[in-house]
């Protein structure tokens, strides 16, 4: 016995890479807005806030200064003209290297400020219809309503500002925000359905709404302000990294300042014992530009010049899976995570749980069984209610056969756990078996074996039991069919491999939660969870030091959500959970958490892998340039690459520090290919690959451009 | 005929008021614009130190060089105060 699912109810179709948002992201001329940006960002207040690169600017000034005139700071060993050539050339290079970070910060930020647009352009202003205190209509600018204000939205209007539906009912074109162009049935009173969003479109009949939020402050305004990076902070590791940046560059400083004097010392010592003249070299390795080039050479350029635009990229990798992020802390949160705590049903299961079955007990046929399932749901209008009525019609009963004229309608409550009709004096009534039992020996009823038989029948197949009893008198059990999302197993073993424990929460008995939880693959499960449960169970995740997300959609979630490190809210949940939340997803899959701790791995590893690339540079671009500018000193034999000359070798670990940079973007914007392994297994890959790679990469470089230089 | 000149006196003391001003004025100024001052102070301490960087190069470098050397010192200085301050509050960074 089969019933259709409910149309009330969305979910994103298609499979998830095939689904794209739906404003149109228009990334023509992003690279000539780049272009033109990474001039703007040449501005000293704009460089100041990252260190690396302010001192390569730095550099680049001073080496300005002493093309133009290259005895600014002392007497020069070489002729005028080819100091100058040298000086101009190193300038040249160091300027393409703010040039090119200040590019791959400008090319990641253009891709949110595209999609920023994207957005722009679906929030536009409207006329809307205000209803006054005295019920009157008047025609107002959107931009002109409050929060609490009511207007009247009709077939074809666009929805003037975030808001609750209080009255009407109505399906929604939500494609401008989702992407997903099945139109979404709005309602009041259910804690999903009532909330709609300004800027989409009503495409039937009428809707009366409360006003949620004041001009600026919707719900696409914080998208926009987001996904731009208007309200971008450093997260917790990029501090960390800009004061390891910082350490190394200051250690730099202080080595190459310190150079001059030793050098010097060392010219003077061997003009006395090897003769006049001899230390000239020595000297000649000391002046400025060769000093800043050997600074900008061993300082973590790559990973400085990239460090932003990764940050902006996991951005934008989690924008690009219709998830808002309301800090990048979060993305971060979600690379870090150790504990998964996933509700049942529609995260691991279908979610659409259907009335498959009605399985009478005492006596009880299925007809008479299907009468007083039809009469406890006929104010129930969730899909479980829905499908329930449906099932009963399809056995034959009507509401005719009720004569349910007066009947009032018993709201289902986390603490009575049923629901129910009243009318005619008699009590109908479902829920959970344990409920119903309750409520039956209240009223003076018994409660037959043949029950507790029908309830682990339905539990021992993963279905959800819902008692069912008209007064004192149990008339069975109806099978609630709910089915395992496919592939989730496989994911939920990656994630065990990665060492991120998962955790299901239902509102099912003990017998259903294990049989999911088997089928499923995860680690633990509660059942018979109730709201507070799920604030409690990441309380006791966080107080042995994990990191815990979740999803929800309900007000009842908004605490757990906030608890939680990584808070994960549908976009049909309500406004309460997506404040509470610090991420939203616009699809309401709540499956996609999986995915959001994959991306956040992701964004983590791609940090360490170039970090780990740019300190491995540092060995090559060192034997490329100590040791033939201070060959004197017979270091010559370190000249490993065998490089041709000083000015070759400085010039080369230049060109080859400048075009790194822009060479890397591609993978930093697109991060490092995510494998599904643990922290130790990943250390060795890094190392392994960025590394050793990072080590032997620029000897090759450095090298090629060396033989294609004309530099003797 | 008689001419009147202005009292010297009160000629000094319009003069001296305008040059208060003015003088205020940039104090102020200094006081809102960060950069400014600091190279002013640079320069000003340069006038100590490039002496010392020319006594102490013998007669290998100019004058000009060892003020340009000097100030390039107290650059590079700067340069370290402002990495240590990158280190201790990263976040404004």
């Amino acid at each position: 016995m089969k019933t259709d699912s409910s149309p009330s109810l969305r979910s994103p179709s298609g499979p998830r890479d095939a689904r794209k948002h739906t404003p149109k992201v228009d990334r023509s001329g992003l690279y000539q807005r780049a272009i033109r940006e990474s001039f703007v960002k040449l501005d000293p207040r704009i460089v100041v806030r990252n260190p690396v690169m302010f001192v390569v600017w730095l550099g680049t000034l001073v080496t300005l200064l002493v093309t133009i005139n290259p005895s600014l700071f002392g007497p020069i060993q070489e002729s005028i003209g080819k100091q100058r050539l040298l000086n101009g050339i190193i300038t040249l290079v160091l300027f393409f290297t703010v040039l090119f970070a200040n590019f791959a910060e400008a090319v990641a930020e253009g891709r949110g400020k595209a999609q920023a647009d994207a957005l722009r352009s679906t929030r536009s202003d409207t006329v809307a219809r205000k209803i006054l205190p005295d019920g009157s209509i008047q025609e107002v600018n959107s931009t002109e309503l409050r929060r609490g204000d009511q207007v009247r939205v009709v077939a074809g209007d666009m929805i003037p500002a975030d808001g609750e539906v209080i009255q009407g009912l109505g399906s929604v074109d939500e494609s401008a925000i989702t992407g997903e162009s099945a139109p979404v049935l709005k309602q009041p009173g259910t804690d999903i359905a009532s909330s709609v969003t300004g800027g989409t479109r009503l495409l039937s009949d009428e809707l009366t709404l409360r006003i949620t939020s004041d001009p600026g402050q919707g719900f696409i305004d914080r998208m926009i302000a987001l996904v731009e990076g208007a309200e971008r902070s450093k997260t917790p590791n990029e501090i960390a990294l800009t004061v390891l940046l910082a350490v190394l560059t200051l250690v730099f400083l202080i080595v190459v300042a310190t150079v001059p004097s030793i050098a010097h010392y060392i010219a003077g010592f061997l003009d006395t014992a090897l003769g006049p003249d001899v230390g000239n070299t020595f000297r000649s390795g000391s002046s400025i530009a060769i000093l800043i080039s050997l600074l900008v050479a061993l300082i973590p350029t790559t990973i400085g010049g990239l460090l932003s635009a990764i940050g902006i990229a996991g951005m934008d990798r989690v924008a690009q899976f219709n998830v808002i992020a309301t800090s990048g802390r979060a993305v971060e949160a979600c690379g870090d995570v150790n504990t998964l705590v996933l509700d049942k049903t529609g995260t691991i299961t279908l979610g659409n749980r259907l009335a498959d079955e009605f399985i009478p007990v005492n006596g009880h046929t299925v007809e008479s069984m299907a009468k007083v399932c039809l009469a406890a749901s006929l104010f129930d209008e969730t899909p479980e209610g829905r499908s329930i009525v449906q099932l009963a019609q399809s056995l034959g009963a009507t509401l005719d056969d009720l004569g349910a004229n007066g009947a009032e309608g018993i709201e289902f409550s986390a603490r009575t756990r049923m629901s129910g009709t009243d009318f005619n004096g008699q009590e109908y009534r479902k829920g959970a078996v344990d409920a119903i039992k309750g409520f039956v020996r209240s009223r003076g009823g018994q409660v037959s074996p043949a029950l507790d038989q029908a309830y682990e029948g339905v539990s021992r197949l993963g279905g959800t039991p819902l008692g069912v009893c008209k007064d004192n008198d149990i008339y069975g059990v109806i099978y609630l069919k709910d089915i395992v999302k496919p592939g989730l197993k496989e994911r939920f073993d990656q994630l065990r491999r990665m060492g991120v424990k998962t955790i299901m929460l239902t509102g099912d008995n003990r017998i259903t939660a294990s049989v999911i939880a088997r089928e499923a693959g995860v680690d633990d499960f509660i059942a018979e969870a109730t709201p507070e449960d799920k604030i409690d169970v990441i309380r006791r995740e966080q107080s042995q030091g994990k990191l815990v997300a979740m999803t929800g959609d309900g007000t009842n979630d908004a605490p757990a959500l906030a608890q939680a490190n990584v808070g994960l809210a549908m976009n049909s949940g309500t406004q309460a959970a997506k404040e509470a939340a610090n991420m939203v997803d616009l699809d309401s899959d709540p499956t996609k958490l999986i995915d959001l701790v994959t991306i956040g791995k992701q964004l983590l590893i791609t940090r360490g892998a170039l970090t780990t690339f740019s300190v491995a540079n540092d060995i090559a671009k060192y034997f490329a340039i100590i040791p033939t500018i201070f060959a004197a000193a017979g270091i010559g034999a370190l000249n490993i690459m065998g490089l041709r000359s000083a000015q070759s070798a400085i010039v080369s670990a230049l060109i080859y520090n400048a075009l790194i940079i822009p060479a890397l973007i591609p993978l930093a914007l697109k991060g490092v290919q995510f494998r599904p392994l643990t922290a130790d297994q990943l250390l060795q890959r890094n190392i392994l690959i960025y590394g050793v790679g990072g080590v032997i990469a620029p000897f090759i470089a450095i090298k090629l451009i060396d033989m294609i230089l004309p530099l003797a | 005929m008689k001419i009147n000149h202005p009292k010297p006196t009160l000629f000094l003391t319009q003069s001296t008021s305008q040059t208060l001003e003015t003088v205020a004025e940039i104090w102020s100024e200094g006081r809102r614009q960060k950069l400014p001052r600091y190279l002013f102070l640079a320069l000003c301490f340069n006038l100590v130190v490039a002496p010392m960087v020319y006594a102490a190069s013998g007669s290998e470098l100019s004058r000009p060089q060892a003020w340009a050397l000097g100030l390039l010192g107290l650059g590079t200085v700067a340069l370290a105060i402002y990495l240590f301050f990158v280190m201790f509050v990263p976040e404004r960074f």
